[in-house]
This record gives structure tokens, sequence and C-alpha cells, in this order.
């Protein structure tokens, strides 16, 4: 995070923009189906997950990269994709921006699956080190606290990936909390607060299977991505303000 | 705000602005002497309205103080159930009764000290959680319901009673809450009841110190061989026979079967006639009962099967007995339906008492009582029977604090008619019972109608005794014998009212204070605008004339109407009224009101920390994980910092912001690997803080922690300083030598403490202890003789750089001299923050002393994250927000636990009384124990000050009142926290948890914040007026 904010331009760049949804009716209709179709396929699969976490969750990986997948292709514009005109293209970035202009399958789904690779790669460890930071095992548990940042990863910040590719200035105004509210930032914004109020129920007493690490972090952040996403698009345009 | 940042230009009105003042700073500082005489008066004068602004502050925080202190005292006195425990010891030559006409007049435990004793010798053997209807049929005979696993499973003892009833006896066996082992064998033991707080002369250990049978015996040179659960051990140290008995852990509930073959595998030898001879009490502690109880529940085939292993255990020992020995077989509490127990249901407080021997020696009053009672409901004998039963019964005299009355089967005769003996046995019981209350009276006040009562019943019986004569018939007997038990019950219901029951109004009226005072420090933290030291007079004034007045109102109505408690009411009647006095005064400042609700992110982060954390607990879960959550709230802290860091708009604090926020978040990972499990943690957790989970030493390798810090901890502190160009004159000779001296001395003192305690050089013994006192004492020396009257007098951490090159240090202050020279104030920018932060190290040193090595290093990093905290706030511009002082008081909670304590008695660690001492001192062991204890509260709570003061310009205005607002946002914390364990603590008192958990954590709220109020508004701010007037010798008095 540092190293970005060194890098960041003085030269004032032009307002962040909400992300919309693109204007055809695939689009609109399976922005709202996504979210049912991702918690469905998850609460069908939530008894594996508790009998044993990690081939459970390692599994689940699988449909819910390729869902995220046809969500962003169908859904958002790509980065430096010409459905966000406003959105300052002279940075493209590496990978997911290259394809972007084309198009057609070519220019949705390959970039998808780009940012597939950059979230695997760089912030599902990078999630998986603030885990532990916030108290996750240290010394075990690795494979566990892996796969929840995997899941966590996949489902907040793949779609924003797709949209803002790899643009140092546009991922600091992110997690800075400073761009304004759309339903990609929502989901990533409600299944980080997710995962935080998934800890909660970790201590009690109840001697309950679905208490083990890491299965109530997951799952907060499941419900938190789809609540967040869908606020996110009630709310578009809004800021959030910290005074 | 402007003056934290660089001055690049001299352009604008700010500018000249800028020019003119620091010409005069300039004049000021270049020469230290006044300007004109007018000057040096407006200083003086100045300088003395400082100082009466904040001695009126310190007067008014202490109001407040003392208003939380009245809640928690008014609390405390009605929750906390004091049983003082005396040293006395009964004695076998002197019998408790006066007239010694026809009675027995013996003395020695062969014959019987107070009374003929009935059996040479005992086998008493414990089945751990043996509840009363594990032993009688199943009820249901012809019922719907069907029999459960643990029915039927083990009847010899009903059976030997029915049978035998001359031999056997089996009653219901009552047991006090908490139905926890080691408070039965207690109970068992003493004869006593259990309370909360056991008042004696050691009030840490488990070792029982009031007078006990297990002690009478030993003490008569009985050979008493213990076999099974190990708490006995811990009760009884050296009661034991060294070669015979075979303790066995007792922790590992998995294990239904190691404990118990061991006990019957060394037992029945013991009992062959070849061996009876090397003992005289054989005490066999099982424990499958319990744990299968526990692993599985009462009603499954593993209980049936434990239950008829010791059917079959029983049957072998009633073979084996010989004509002089008495067994017994007892349950020390009974289980719930799931097997566990630590409260008072019926099932768990429902166990079993089934007497035996091989002649005939007991019997029954009525001949419809051979049968044993079908419930727990009929003549049911409570625990602390047994002690003076099985005391007479053995010879013994009976313990000086028991409560208990001889079981009527084991003294009425064979025949059931010998109402003589019965009301013998009953007199000496209850002549003791009397001693015994008597000296009560003496120390703790008691119900003094009650007592009276109860004291003519004794008196009546005494009566009834002396006029009764060798002609008497048994129904004369029957009558004193009714006498004396009713004297005996009515004593044990004072005594359980006294020590079992809660006083609600007391408890509600403490609440009622705490509520209303933390309202009023709430609105005074976070509800007025401007300067809060201009306030203190109005505030103080009302607030004490409110006090006063409702102390002599309480006093009236006491007075006035005789059924309301003196004390009580005055009390409640001066915290009502001084808070409301405050409120008046809030009433007249009405203009500077605004609302105590957030008004940004950190407003709500604030409020949302600590209220979750005071709801939380309310569940044993939070409270028991509590280290945790505090873990997960300051990460949260960190991570939002970071956000809120790069929202900055200037690229310095974005830098620096960021940075420091990671470095808190890392820190405070790294601290979180300083563990020390608490019991009901287990098995999540893995203690790190000693060499091992069963060890109270430091392993070796922590040995260099304390070397680290040492070696490091100056150096960090001395990069926040130069930050700011702070690091001059007196911050140069105590960060850099005397802390590090001081650290570098508490660290050999631990590396000598470990070589006497391992005894690494055998021979030096003496001198290792000599001289690693003398360094604990030259440690605290630096802090307080060195550290402190630097802090009191040092200059405010400036200097002077002339001319040359000002441009390439932005940091600087620059001063055009002229317009032909310059000069450059080095540590302009941080003034107040400097001067004021050396009392934070001063007391780092003073507290990482009196921490295990594994403590100083979890304190260091408290430190560091202090520094790295004021950063944060610094760079983010919180100064006046309520989520510094939140966050220190996080930070302080979280370290006490990272600092090897938990919210658990056992916890504290005494033995640091004796770190610079080698006897116990007033006031000082205490005061170090709380050192030691509350340690990272202590030095989170000086560091407040440092929140609103750290880059702040010289001259601000305000800055006193900001003091104030912060030092009482961050009393406001721990209030609220004291508040809400408060209210659990008196909502849940009849919780199994009580005891273990919520009560401990009540106790450490109100002690918290009592200290953190002390150390707050002394310290801390106490501290303040020191480094402002040192401040103000340079730049004036704001």
């Amino acid at each position: 995070m540092a190293t970005t904010v060194l890098n960041s331009h003085p030269k004032p760049r032009a307002p962040a923009t909400p992300t919309d949804v693109l204007p055809t009716d695939a689009a609109q209709l399976y922005t709202h189906i996504h979210p049912i179709l991702v918690l469905s396929l998850y609460a069908l699969q939530f008894p594996s997950i508790v009998a044993d976490p990690v081939p459970a969750l390692a599994t689940a990986l699988v449909p819910l990269g390729i869902l995220q997948i046809a969500y962003v292709a169908i859904c958002l514009p790509p980065t430096g994709g010409t459905a966000t005109p406003v959105v300052d293209k002279k940075k493209p970035g590496s990978g997911a921006g290259e394809k972007g202009k084309k198009g057609g399958m070519r220019g949705t789904i390959i970039p998808g699956f780009l940012s597939l690779i950059v979230v695997s790669i760089v912030i599902a460890p990078l999630l998986a080190a603030i885990l532990v930071l916030f108290g996750a095992p240290l010394t075990t548990h690795h494979a566990h606290t892996l796969l929840a940042a995997a899941h966590i990863s996949f489902l907040a910040t793949l779609p924003l990936v797709y949209v803002h590719g790899v643009d140092g200035a546009a991922w600091r105004d992110i997690i800075a909390l400073l761009r304004p509210v759309d339903e990609v930032y929502g989901g990533m914004i409600g299944g980080v607060v997710g995962a935080w109020l998934g800890a909660v129920p970790i201590p009690l007493d109840w001697d309950r299977e679905w208490q083990k690490w890491p299965v109530t972090i997951v799952s907060g952040a499941y419900v938190g991505w789809a609540v967040g996403k869908m606020v996110g698009g009630f709310l578009k345009g809004r800021k959030i303000g910290f005074e | 705000m402007d003056n934290g940042e660089p001055a690049p230009s001299y352009e604008g009105i700010a500018a000249s602005f800028a020019k003119a003042k620091a010409e005069q700073e300039q004049q000021e500082s270049q020469g230290l002497k006044p300007t004109s005489n007018d000057a040096a008066a407006a200083k003086k004068q100045s300088e003395i309205q400082f100082k009466a602004a904040h001695g009126l502050l310190v007067a008014f925080l202490s109001l407040i103080m003392l208003l939380q202190l009245l809640g928690i005292y008014l609390f405390t006195s009605g929750f906390l159930l004091t049983r003082f425990t005396f040293d006395y010891k009964s004695e076998c030559a002197v019998p408790p009764v006066y007239t010694s006409a026809r009675t027995y007049t013996a003395g020695t435990p062969e014959r019987g000290c107070w009374h003929p004793r009935t059996f040479d010798k005992a086998i008493v053997i414990l089945i751990d959680a043996l509840r009363y209807d594990f032993t009688i049929p199943s009820s249901s005979e012809g019922a719907t319901e069907k029999p459960h696993h643990f029915h039927n499973a083990f009847p010899v003892l009903y059976e030997a009673a029915v049978e035998q009833p001359r031999n056997a006896f089996l009653l219901p066996f009552i047991a006090d809450a908490p139905t926890a082992t080691m408070q039965r064998l207690k109970g068992l033991t003493t004869g006593t009841l259990p309370a909360f707080v056991d008042a004696g002369s050691n009030f840490a250990g488990t070792v029982i110190e009031e007078d006990n049978l297990i002690s009478q015996l030993k003490n008569a040179s009985k050979r008493i061989v213990h076999l099974g659960d190990d708490t006995w051990h811990a009760l009884f140290p050296d009661h034991f026979d060294p070669e015979l008995t075979r303790p066995y852990d007792s922790f590992n509930v998995w294990d239904l079967h190691t404990v118990d073959n061991g006990v019957t595998d060394h037992i029945l030898p013991l009992m062959h006639a070849s061996n009876t001879s090397k003992w005289d009490v054989v005490i066999g502690h099982y424990l499958g009962v319990d744990h299968a109880g526990h692993r599985y529940g009462p009603d499954h085939p593993a209980m049936a099967a434990k239950l008829k292993q010791m059917d079959d255990v029983i049957r072998r020992m009633i073979e084996q007995l010989d004509d002089s020995t008495l067994l017994v077989v007892m349950g020390d509490h009974g289980m719930d339906a799931k097997g566990d127990h630590g409260g008072e249901s019926d099932d768990e407080i429902q166990a079993a008492l089934w007497m035996y021997s091989k002649q005939e020696r007991f019997g029954r009053s009525s001949p419809s009582f051979n049968t044993p009672p079908a419930t727990a409901k009929e003549r049911p004998v409570a625990q602390i029977d047994l002690v003076p039963t099985l005391s007479l019964l053995l010879g013994m005299p009976i313990p000086f604090n028991n409560l208990g009355k001889p079981i009527e089967e084991a003294f009425i005769g064979t025949q059931g008619i010998d109402y003589e003996n019965l009301a013998t046995v009953n007199r000496l019981t209850s002549a003791q019972i009397y001693r015994y209350q008597q000296e009560y009276a003496s120390v703790q006040s008691m119900d003094e109608a009650a007592r009276a009562a109860s004291l003519t019943s004794f008196n009546h019986a005494n009566e009834a005794w002396d006029s009764t004569g060798t002609k008497s018939k048994s129904e004369e007997y029957a009558h004193v014998y009714a006498m004396y038990q009713t004297y005996q019950q009515e004593t044990l219901d004072i005594c359980k009212a006294m020590w079992a029951s809660f006083d609600v109004p007391r408890m509600l009226h403490g609440v009622e204070i705490l509520a209303f005072s933390l309202i009023m420090l709430a609105i005074y933290a976070r509800g007025l605008t401007g300067d809060l030291s201009e306030l203190s007079p109005v505030l103080l004034a009302r607030g004490g004339i409110g006090a006063l007045l409702g102390a002599l109102v309480g006093f009236g109505v006491s007075s006035a109407i005789p059924d309301v408690p003196t004390q009580h009411a005055i009390i409640y009647a001066a915290a009502i009224f001084g808070n409301l006095g405050i409120a008046s005064a809030f009433w007249y400042l009405r203009r500077r009101l605004v609302s105590v609700l957030p008004n940004s992110v950190w407003g709500y982060l604030s409020v949302i920390f600590t209220l979750l954390l005071s709801v939380g607990f309310a569940a044993n879960s939070f409270t028991i994980w509590e280290d945790e959550i505090l873990l997960h709230f300051l990460s949260t802290f960190g991570f939002l910092a970071a956000l809120s860091s790069l929202r900055q708009p200037r690229t310095t604090d974005r830098v620096l912001g960021v940075y420091h926020s990671v470095l808190f978040v890392i820190l405070t990972r790294l601290a979180s690997l300083s563990r020390l499990c608490r019991e009901e943690q287990m098995p999540f957790c893995k203690s790190t803080y000693y060499a091992s989970a069963t060890s109270s030493t430091s392993a070796t390798w922590q040995l260099a922690i304390p070397f680290i810090v040492a070696l490091l901890l100056p150096t960090f502190i001395r990069g926040y300083y130069e930050g700011t160009l702070s690091y001059q004159n007196s911050a140069v000779m105590w960060l850099g030598f005397g802390l590090r001296f001081g650290l570098l001395l508490s660290a050999a003192y631990w590396a000598l403490d470990a070589a006497d305690d391992g005894d690494w050089y055998p021979g030096f013994s003496g001198m290792l202890k000599t001289s690693k006192t003398i360094i604990a004492q030259l440690t605290l020396a630096i802090a307080v003789g060195v550290g402190y009257p630097t802090f009191t007098w040092a200059k405010p951490l400036l200097n002077i750089e002339e001319g040359k090159s000002h441009t390439p240090h932005p940091a600087k202050q620059i001063v055009p001299s002229g317009g032909r020279s310059s000069i450059a104030i080095l540590g302009y920018n941080n003034v107040h923050g400097s001067r004021y932060a050396l009392l934070i190290t001063v007391w780092y040193l003073a507290t990482a002393l009196l921490q295990k090595p594994m403590g100083a290093g979890a304190l260091a990093l408290c430190c560091w994250q202090i520094f790295s905290l004021l950063e944060i706030i610094a760079t983010n511009h919180l100064a006046h927000s309520s989520i510094g002082p939140v966050i220190l008081g996080l930070l302080g909670s979280f370290h006490f636990f990272k600092t090897g304590h938990q919210a658990a008695l056992s916890s504290i660690q005494w033995e640091s009384a004796f770190i610079p001492l080698h006897t116990i001192r007033y006031p000082w062991s205490p005061l170090l124990v709380v050192l030691n204890t509350f340690g990272a509260q202590i030095l989170c709570a000086v560091a407040v000050p440092a929140l609103v003061l750290w880059k702040q310009p010289p001259r601000k205005a305000g800055l006193l009142g900001d003091v104030a607002r912060a030092t009482a946002t961050h009393v406001l914390f721990y209030a609220t926290v004291n508040l809400a364990t408060t209210m659990w603590a008196g909502h849940l008192r009849r919780h199994l948890m009580l005891y273990r958990i919520f009560s401990p954590r009540f106790m450490m709220g109100a002690l918290v914040l009592v200290i953190v109020d002390a150390v707050g508004i002394f310290v801390a701010v106490g501290g303040t007026r020191m480094s402002f007037l040192s401040v103000g010798e340079v730049f004036g008095v704001a």
C-alpha cells in the first residue's frame, strides 16, 4: 500500500464515476440473478464445507470463479472498455487491460479470466495475510485461511479488477473508500464487512460444527457481498465520508 | 492547525503573521529573558492562571472519580459475599463445653478427644458426582417411564442399608453451591459454607488454612493415605503419607479409567490384614463417574458400566473390611441432565452418603427409616454434617469453623433410642458453633436480631441440658437434642444469609450511581464545546455542593426513618445529589451543549467498539475470549486508519499515516503471540507466556527479550523524536542513556532471577538473591529518581541552529532575523508532545521491570504502539476525536492479557511483590502487584494527554481543555465497561459461571476504572502541569 501512495500522481485526475452495469438486457437481468445463483450454490455446498472445509472450499472455488467470470463478462464493462468513458485510460495497466477494447467474447471472457489470475496471485495471498493480522491462526490452518481469502477475494475483488484493472491510482481510491458507490464497489465493501462480522460467532460456546475456522467468515463474506452489492446498486453515486 | 506544516515560502497573510509571531518567539528564545517588565508580569499572571485552572480541573475530575467510587462501593458491598476465615484450631484437650458434670472428660485421640470414639480407622471413598438417584432403585415401578442407564446399576449401598440397617445407612447428601470439586472438598473437610471471597491469611493460594478434619487427623499423628484426584494435594499439601499416597491428574475428562483403576489397585491391598497397620485413614477419590457424565451424560451405557464397576469395587471392600474400620462412600455433588455441574440445581446438589461398619453401630429413630429415602427431598443431610460426624466417630475435635451437625443415624445407637448420646454430641457441636459465632461476630457485623434469637435458643438448650440428670428419660434428651438442633439451624441460616444472599437494594443503587455518573461524564467528555478547562469552577462548585447537600439529606432521612440504614442512605444521596449538581451545571452551560452522539466514522467506531465489548461481557464466551476480541478491534482500527491515511490530501501525511497504521497492526499481531490461557480457553489456546503450559518460569530464550528491548526500544522512540527534530537536551540524556541503562538493568535482573531459580550456579544463591534485589531497586530508582526529575524540570526539547542551510530541512521552523541571517528552532513542531511523552517512557521503565521477560516485551510493543498511535492521530487530524482515547483503552486492555494476565484471580502474579523487596511491606507490596497486573492500562492512561499534544503548535489555545476532554473520554471507556460488567454480574448473580467468569471480570472492571481514574487524573493530567509550565517558560502559557 505504501508504494502505491508514493507513486500516486500529483496532477489532478478526472473525478471517478460509478460503474454502470452494461445496458444490454442480459446484463440487466443477470446482475440480479447472479447473487441468487452464487448464494444458492454456497448454501448447497455448506454442509460439506462444514464437514471438511479444505477440500470443500477448494472445490467450491471452481464454480464460484466460473460464475464470477460469467457475471463480469455479461454485466460489466472491462477495464479500459468503452462503457467507462470518464475513467482515465492513458495507463491501461497490464494484462487485463490490453484486451479491453476488442469487445465480443474475447473482449470479455479473457479479461475476466485474467482478472481471476490477478486476484488469485496477488489479492488472495494479501488478504490471507490480513486475515492472519486480524487473528487467524499463524502457525496452523494455512490452507483454511488461504482458501477463505480466495473465496472472499473472488467475491469481493474480482469484479473490481475486471473494471479497474491494476491502475494504482484507482486502487488507492478503492482502498481509501474514495470512489463513488456502485454495485461492484458495494459488493466489495459488503464482503469485507460481512467477513468481519462473521468472526463474531466464533468464540461462542454453542459447540456447533459450523463455528469452526473459517466457515463463519466465509459465510459472512457471501452474505455481506450479496447485501453490499444490492445496497451499492441502490446508493449508486454516493460517496463515503469519514467526517 | 497549519503550524504542523513546513513553511516553504513567506507569502500571504498567514506567512506574515507567522513571521511576526516567530520574531517574538525568537527574541524570547534567543535571550531566554523577558523583553520588558510588563511582559514578565503578564507571563507570571498567565502562569498563575494556568496553575489555578489546572488545579480546579484536577479537583473536578477527582469529584467524578469520587462519584464512581461511591457507586462501586455500594454495589460491591451488596454483591461480593465475604467470609472471614480464622487461623484458630480446635484442640483435643479443650472441649468447647463449660459444665463437665456428667460429660466425658478425656482429651486424647486414642480414646477420643471430646467424645469416646467409635472407630479406630476409616476408609473414605469419594465417588465424584455420585448423584443420589444413582444409588437407589428406579422409583418409577410400573410407571410408563423406562429406567435410565444410571438406574439400578449401583445397588450395593441400598441393599446393605435395607438388609443390615444397624451396619449401614444411606441418605441424600446435599451440597452447597458452587458444586465444583474443589469448593466441595473445602466444605467436606472444614464444615463451612463457601463464599466468593474467603478473606484470610492466604488470599491467593488454594491451600486450606482453616481448621479442618484432615489437619486435625494429621496433628493427631494419624497416617492418612490419599488415592485418586490430585485436587486434594493442592488443598492439603504434605498432609498425606508420602509412601502410600498415589495422586492422579484430574483434568483429563476424556479418560474414564486411569484414575479409578489406580485407586482400586492400591486400595484393596491396603485393606489386606497385613497392611492395615500402615494407615489410619484412607481417602480414595474416584473420578470415572464424573468424567463419564461430562463426556457422555448420565443416561448412557458408559455410565451404567461405570456404576457397575463401582458396585463391584464397593462389594469387594465390604468383604475385606475389618471390624474396627468405618467405610464411608459419598458423592461430592451430583450432575445435571447433561452430566455437568457447578451450579445449584437439584440434580447438581443431590449427592449420596453411605456409611458402613462390620459391627452394629448405627440406628434409626423410626423403623420406617430403615429403607433409604425414595427421593433426595426426604431426610436429607447437608454435606457439612459429615465433618462433626466423622470427627466424633474417629475421636477427633470438631474443626473450629464447622457449622454442620452430627448425623442422627450415626449416634442414636442400634436400638434407635439413645437420645442421651445424641444430645451429648449435639451439645458439643453447638458449643463449638457458639465459640465460632462469638469469634465471627467480632470481625463482621451480623444480623443482630437473628443473632440474639439464636443465642436465646442456645441458652434455652443449655438450661434444658442442665436440668437433665442421671435418671432422665430419653424423651427429655430428645427434647434437648431438638433444642440444640434448633440453635444449629438458626446459626446456619444466619451464616447463609450473610454469605450467600445478595443485598439487592445496595446493588441496584450502586448501578444507578454508576449509570448517572457515566452520563455526566459522557456529556462532559463529548457534549460540550469550547475549552473545557474554563468550566471546572462551575462544575466543581455545583457538583461538590450537591454531594455535600446529598450527604446531609441522606443523614437526615436515615435519622428520621429508622429502617433506612445510615451509611447506605448517605452514600446514595451524596452520589445522586452530586450528579444532580453537575447536571445543573450543564443546564447553566446549556448554550455550549452539543449532541453527544458521534458525528464521524471515528466517533461511531469509538462507540461501536466500546458498546460491543460491553454488551459482550454478558456472555461468558465473549468474556473468556476478550483478548482475541481486542485483537480483532485493534486490527480493525489500524486497518481503517490506513484507509483514512490514504484519504489525506498531503503526501507526507499519507506516507506517515499508512506506515504507522500498518506498523500498528503488525505490532498488535506480534504482541498477540504472547498468551497466558485461562482454563476455559482450553484446548483452543496455547500458553506461550512461560516456558510451558504447566510452568510459571520463563524459558531461557525469553530472557533475551528484555535485552533486545533495552537495545532497540530507546532507538525506536528516538526515531519518533527525530521526526520533528525533538531529540534534544534532556531527551538525549534520558532516552539515549537513562532509559536504556534502566532497561538493561531490568534485563539483568531477570537473567539473575532465572539463574537463581534454576540454580545455575550452586553455592552462589545468596549472592544472586541479594544482587538481583539491589538491581531491581536500582532500576526503580532510575525511573523515580532520574526519570521523574528529568520530566519535571527539563527544558522544552528545543535547539537553535543558526544560518546556513535552512532550505533542505523542511521540518524546521525558519525564523528570519532582520532579513540578513536566519535561525531555526529545532523541535518547534512538536514541543508539547515531545516534552510530555517523556513521562510515558518513565512509566514504561517502572512497569517493565515488574513484568516477566515476555511481559516486558509485550509492554515494549505497547509503548511502541502508543507512539505509532500518536503519529496516526496527528497525521489524520484526530486529536479532538474520541477514537484516540478509546483505542488507548483497548490497547491497555489488550496488553493486560499480553502481560500474562487474565480476568481470573488465579492469574495474579503475586510474586511480583518480591522483585525489589525481600519481605512484604505496606504500602509498597500491594502497589507493586498493581503495577504488575495493570501495568498496560496504567501505561496507556499516562499516554492519553500525548494524543492531543503530539505535533500541536506551541501556543495553541485550549490545550488543557483538550487534555481534560481526552482524559475524560479515556475514563469514559473504562466506566462503560465497568458499568456493563457490574450490571451483568448483578443480573447473572445466580448464573453458574458467576464465580468463575462474571465476578472476576466485574472486580477487574471496577479495579481498572479506579486505577485509571487515579493515574489519569494525578499522573497524566497532573503531569501536563509540568510539561505545560516548561513549554510556557519559552513560549508563554497559552
